[in-house]
């Protein structure tokens, strides 16, 4: 691909992507936000965060990975009681994580299941 | 010269922003290693490469974009497919509009061009932890001041020197947890936990939707289901 058309796509996904980010910042600076609309955007936001989880967990690579990845579906339990238990602790709860996710495994493995 | 966040409280707050920043981008390197590697996969200029992380500032839709470069679709598809992966982020930008109004219009204009799922969840947590926080900008910008040059340098390592962590250390895997973290502050109450449970599932089962749109029709599921849940509570309140 020649430098132009690789600037020309780089950049127009960036203002694209601003004008999105600017949209309500931008709308609502002289004007206050109605109250249906603040109980929606309440509402939304678990819905963003539990996808970006929910994908992250059970997808890789853009497929699902079943239950040969078991492991990633226990670590994540154990990572979200480590989160309650911590009170959103982040080093805490990803340690947790990152640990069972290849502890659990070895484990099993161990045990020669 | 008047540097910003000079006044003590205001550098203490925002040193805090950088280091709850420091702490989650780890969890990227895996992620902005392979949107790295697959910009130059894709056929970009290595200029244009380094360029993207640095203006657009946004995986998934960088991800999203290359890869429907990689499958050989017009351009403008996949263009409008990135852009479309990043409509989320004018909830985030409306949730934060009252947290900026009061601002410049050059800060306001900085405020959103830095916002990210990362700097926006911290935001939440932070709220949900401190409700009457005056030093929101300082905070903000003390995270953005980790998470850009990191996001940057790590897409970087991956343009110039390939993927060099192994897959099987399954690396990816940090990400889902650190918002795992921050959700299970900012998750609270029945409306807000159905809400989550539904967009959660839905996300799955509409993964596969063209142009990745599955994410905002997840979110509209994820809003259904906490006003069904906020109007079933209030029908049992209102029963005598």
């Amino acid at each position: 691909m020649s430098e132009l058309s690789s600037w020309i796509v780089v950049v127009c996904l960036a203002v694209g992507t601003f004008l999105i980010r600017y949209s309500f910042i931008g709308l609502f600076a002289h004007r206050d936000i109605p109250p249906w609309l603040d109980n929606a955007l309440k509402l939304m936001v678990p819905a963003i965060f539990a996808a970006i989880i929910f994908t992250g967990v059970v997808m890789v690579s853009g497929q699902t990975v079943g239950l040969t990845h078991w492991p990633r579906y226990a670590a994540a339990a154990l990572a979200f009681i480590a989160a309650i238990q911590t009170k959103g602790h982040i080093v805490i709860t990803v340690t947790t994580g990152m640990f069972f996710l290849h502890f659990l495994p070895w484990v099993v493995n161990l045990m020669g299941f | 010269m008047n540097l910003p966040f000079a006044a003590p409280d205001e550098r203490k707050v925002f040193l805090t922003g950088l280091r709850d920043a420091i702490i989650i981008i780890p969890s990227y390197l895996p992620f902005a290693l392979v949107c790295g590697v697959a910009s130059v996969q894709a056929g970009l200029t290595t200029s244009a490469s380094l360029a993207l992380p640095a203006l657009v500032f946004g995986g998934s839709s960088q991800a999203v974009m290359l890869q429907m470069m990689l499958n050989a679709g017009e351009l403008w598809v996949a263009i409008l497919s990135g852009i479309v992966v990043n409509l989320r982020m004018a909830i985030y930008s409306a949730a934060l509009a009252p947290k900026v109004r009061h601002l410049s219009f050059w800060k306001r204009a900085a405020t959103a061009a830095f916002l990210v799922d990362n700097t926006f969840a911290l935001t939440q947590k932070r709220a949900a932890e401190n409700p009457e926080d005056p030093h929101f900008l300082p905070y903000y910008a003390g995270m953005s001041a980790a998470f850009w040059p990191g996001w940057v340098a790590f897409c970087a390592i991956g343009v110039l020197a390939g993927n060099i962590l192994p897959a099987s250390w399954q690396l990816d895997f940090a990400i889902p947890l650190s918002f795992i973290a921050i959700a299970a502050m900012s998750v609270r109450g029945a409306p807000l936990v159905a809400a989550a449970l539904a967009g959660g599932g839905a996300s799955l089962a509409l993964y596969h939707m063209p142009l990745k749109l599955g994410l905002i029709a997840a979110c509209l599921i994820g809003l259904a289901a906490g006003l069904f849940t906020q109007w079933v509570m209030s029908r049992k309140v209102a029963a005598p």
